[in-house]
């Protein structure tokens, strides 16, 4: 590999005093030597996505008519919430379909390349302290968040160009590969911006990278809410840089100069990252580091109140969040359900199949919806247990005279609380905004159930993942398998003809759709029961293990 | 006395690695005891046993009379500790994370907490996460410390800590033992233990190689005797137990063995005694005795190793 030969020291170490740029080079090849396996894996990973989508959609829809039923699935609020803007739907194409419907999952991919990859070279090695060393060698003050800007860039272009060559490899249509290719890579450019610039106001990496995922998600909620107000998105959209790269229109009516806004917003926030980061010291934050309380709270002193106190600031977040996108998918019902109008039958069929129920159709899709990211917070709560462990912070709290009983069954309680809170939360934000929007009280009601209907269904994931950090810690993160095919099933299943015992297995297909369908109480139960059963399996595996230590 | 702690033939081991093979450990109640051995020798893996973090392979482990897997959660309300490692959540104070920790354990001492968090000059205001290492371990010490527990599990307490801090916590440990607390106190800082210690154990491979009080190990060790004499010192090397002679321009340096040095010292009279200095074996010759096969065999085998190559070229 060539990135493994270094030039001598001196080389990278040539006099050019007081150049901010110093030392660039050298940390350009050093990011690229660390990152060795990481980057080329991001890249190879997302591009292959392009082999798998060429080959696997022209088995899986062989006429234009199966097709267009996966395309028109694709359209209404539901494919602008998941999808985009829906170029070209009407008439698709393999490569309309890869574009319109999975495309945005390439820029939440690179998006978060990105972040993790502009976080990791500036915001984390200050953190630890190992910029500290570098700075102290002869390297300017801009250079390494020039060096990881510059690979970000490479990186950027190198990935553009191979999505373009993947398309050309699997037998697709070149004509405007290039351009979606581009699109991808100019969401990378304007999340490595935004990083750049949310890596210089917090002293620490997560906060940072927080930051920028935050940015991430606000660019979702916006792009999803103005491309359902309109189809081909509305004037909201283009407040989104998803929306910059699927306006695009790649393999519709191509056009190239929305990207212009891309590297624009790139460039702007990456100048103000410079700016922002002349200003401070090595290792200190914009913000500085807020003093708390010299005692302890008097309620903090059980398991239980530890692990709500550890989730506290997750739960909050999450629930601004949720509540934000609840006010914002709800206020937008009435525009929605009127697009529905002349809906094709297969989306009827998703919706619940009865045409003249569409907006009930609407609210129990958005449940299934709320129920997919509450997962989210239910994995990432059990992971954060699991990172408890291995940073060795549990050791201090069981060497006190706390049980592992109630340690772990304290923080599942917790979780499983808060699940079911942030579900409550959720469903009556959009049910309130819904209420408004179609003058109708009932819906404050009828979305609200929709929404905790699917709190056993969680649980039983929460479940899935203490059993797993009970009897094998290290593969607690397979819990997303069971929310990934979860969400897969729930919102392509109807269109996939699958046989009904696979839909059986995901945990959420189990729950009723309200308000469209009548409540079933015995699949709840059933569901509790089994989440009961996995999270006592969990807990007796748990006490009979070692402790992972560091 | 009653043993505090007392395993016998305690074997943990992790895949194919033995972390402990056959350790008997006794420290009985109301001494310090020092627990020294380097790193990788097996001595966190001890305490984590002896806390029921880790379930023992096989072998005996008995903590204030109570098994301390099976009894861990009444065996802990007894006992503090303090990691050698130690990780603060970030978002919570120091102060916060004392008063959590000491609670969890079923209440501490307020006045105690407020006196250490002075002592050891600690801002309990400050979120985990801006902690230096040093603070960190202030905050386990004063958690653990401003406890009334019995026994105190202390896993290499101050590594981090500055000298004068160090003072601190020796004072406040010694304050401990006229209390009448146990502490089990594992370190590599050898000076520390041999200040506090009132027995030793040296643990290598997962072994207790050996334990006693610092006299009865110093006896079997040598001490060193430097001498100033008005005639020649010759004749020496004859004696029995003394090593290592070296002697000229009216000064003898050598070591010689504790039961050795009696005659030694007779001997050494006869020629006249202008100064006379005697150094007892520090630790570090304690531990070299029990590593120093190892030590040798490392140093041999490089030196070896470049011979080789030597020859090889």
């Amino acid at each position: 590999m060539t990135t493994l030969t270094r030039e001598p020291a001196h080389a990278t170490a040539t006099p050019a005093r007081g150049n901010p740029l110093t030392g660039t080079r050298g940390l350009i090849r050093f990011i690229l030597r660390r990152d060795r396996i990481k980057l080329p894996a991001w890249l190879l990973g997302i591009t292959i996505f392009v082999f798998y989508y060429g080959a696997a959609l022209p088995q899986l829809y062989q006429t234009p008519d199966d097709l267009r039923v996966v395309s028109q699935f694709t359209e209404g609020a539901v494919g602008a919430l998941l999808s985009g803007p829906g170029y070209g739907l009407d008439n698709p194409t393999i490569e309309s379909v890869i574009v319109g419907v999975y495309g945005l999952y390439f820029l939440l991919a690179v998006a978060l390349m990105n972040i993790l990859l502009v976080a990791r070279h500036t915001r984390v090695e200050e953190q630890t302290g190992r910029a500290e060393l570098v700075r102290a060698s002869v390297v300017g003050r801009h250079a390494q968040l020039s060096a990881t800007l510059i690979v970000a860039l490479a990186a950027n272009v190198g990935l553009s160009l191979l999505i373009a060559g993947a398309m050309a490899g699997a037998d697709l249509d070149t004509s405007d590969a290039l351009l979606f290719g581009a699109g991808v890579g100019a969401v990378g450019l304007a999340f490595a911006g935004v990083t750049a610039l949310t890596v210089q106001v917090t002293e620490y990496s997560r906060a940072a990278s927080g930051l920028a995922g935050a940015a991430l998600g606000a660019a979702y909620v916006i792009r999803a809410a103005g491309d359902m107000i309109t189809e081909g998105g509305s004037a909201l959209s283009w407040f989104s840089p998803l929306a910059w790269s699927q306006q695009t229109r790649a393999y519709v009516d191509g056009r190239w100069w929305p990207l212009a806004l891309s590297v624009g917003f790139a460039a702007a926030a990456a100048a103000a990252g410079y700016l922002l980061s002349g200003r401070r010291d090595v290792g200190a934050g914009l913000v500085a580091a807020r003093r708390g309380h010299p005692e302890a709270a008097p309620w903090l002193r059980t398991p239980v109140a530890l692990g709500f106190r550890l989730q506290r600031a997750s739960l909050i977040g999450w629930g601004s969040a949720l509540v934000a996108l609840g006010a914002v998918y709800g206020g937008i019902t009435k525009p929605i359900v009127d697009s529905y109008e002349d809906l094709p039958e297969e989306m009827v069929d998703v919706l619940g199949g009865d045409p003249t129920r569409m907006l009930d159709g609407y609210v129990s899709t958005m449940g299934l919806f709320d129920a997919i990211l509450v997962g989210v917070f239910v994995i990432l709560g059990v992971q954060t247990l699991r990172g408890e462990e291995t940073r060795g912070r549990v050791e201090p709290v069981l060497a006190t005279a706390t049980s592992r009983w109630a340690w772990f069954g304290g923080y599942l309680g917790v979780l499983a609380a808060g699940a079911v809170g942030l579900l409550l939360l959720v469903g009556l934000a959009i049910g309130t905004a819904t209420a408004i929007s179609v003058g109708d009280a009932g819906y404050v009601l009828d979305t609200t159930a929709s929404h905790l209907v699917y709190a056993p269904a969680l649980l039983v994931i929460l479940a899935i993942a203490a059993l797993l950090f009970g009897f094998l810690p290290s593969a607690t993160g397979a819990t997303w398998a069971v929310l990934g095919f979860g969400m897969i099933i729930g919102f392509f299943g109807p269109i996939m003809d699958l046989p009904q015992w696979v839909h059986n297995l995901s945990p959420l297909e189990h729950v009723s759709r309200l308000p469209l369908d009548d409540l079933a109480w015995t699949p709840l139960v059933v569901l509790t029961v089994i989440a009961a059963g996995l999270a006592g399996a969990g807990l007796a595996g748990f006490r009979r293990r070692d402790l992972d230590t560091k | 006395m009653t043993a505090a702690i007392a395993t016998s033939g305690l074997v943990k081991t992790f895949g194919s690695t033995r972390a402990l093979d056959g350790l008997d450990l006794t420290v009985q109640a109301g001494e310090v005891h020092g627990f020294l051995g380097p790193n990788g020798a097996g001595k966190s893996t001890t305490i984590r046993v002896l806390l029921g973090l880790l379930r023992a392979s096989s072998g005996r482990a008995n903590l204030l009379g109570g098994d301390p897997w099976r009894d861990a959660v009444a065996l802990h309300r007894r006992l503090a500790y303090v990691p050698g490692d130690v990780e603060l959540w970030p978002n919570l104070t120091g102060g916060e994370a004392i008063d959590l920790l000491g609670r969890l354990r079923g209440g501490l001492n307020q006045a105690r907490r407020a006196e250490l968090v002075e002592r050891f000059d600690l801002d309990p205001r400050k979120k985990g996460r801006t902690y230096s290492k040093g603070n960190r371990q202030k905050v386990a010490i004063v958690a653990a410390l401003a406890s009334d527990a019995e026994l105190l599990l202390l896993d290499e307490p101050t590594a981090g800590l500055d000298p004068l801090m160090e003072v601190v916590f020796q004072d406040v440990i010694n304050q401990m033992k006229a209390e009448g607390r146990t502490v089990l106190l594992s370190s590599h800082i050898l000076a520390q233990v041999e200040k506090l210690a009132d027995k030793i154990s040296i643990i290598r491979l997962g072994k207790v190689v050996q334990s006693g009080t610092l006299t009865e190990m110093r006896h079997l060790t040598r001490t060193t005797i430097e001498a100033d004499t008005t005639s020649p010192a010759t004749g020496l090397d004859r004696l029995p137990g003394v090593h290592n002679l070296e002697a000229g321009d009216g000064r003898v340096r050598f070591a010689v063995d504790g039961q050795h040095l009696d005659g030694a010292v007779k001997a050494l009279s006869q020629f006249g005694i202008r100064s006379l200095t005697s150094h007892p074996p520090t630790l570090e010759e304690l531990m070299l005795r029990h590593y120093g096969d190892e030590l040798a065999a490392a140093g041999n085998g490089a030196a070896g190793d470049s011979k080789d190559d030597g020859d090889n070229r």
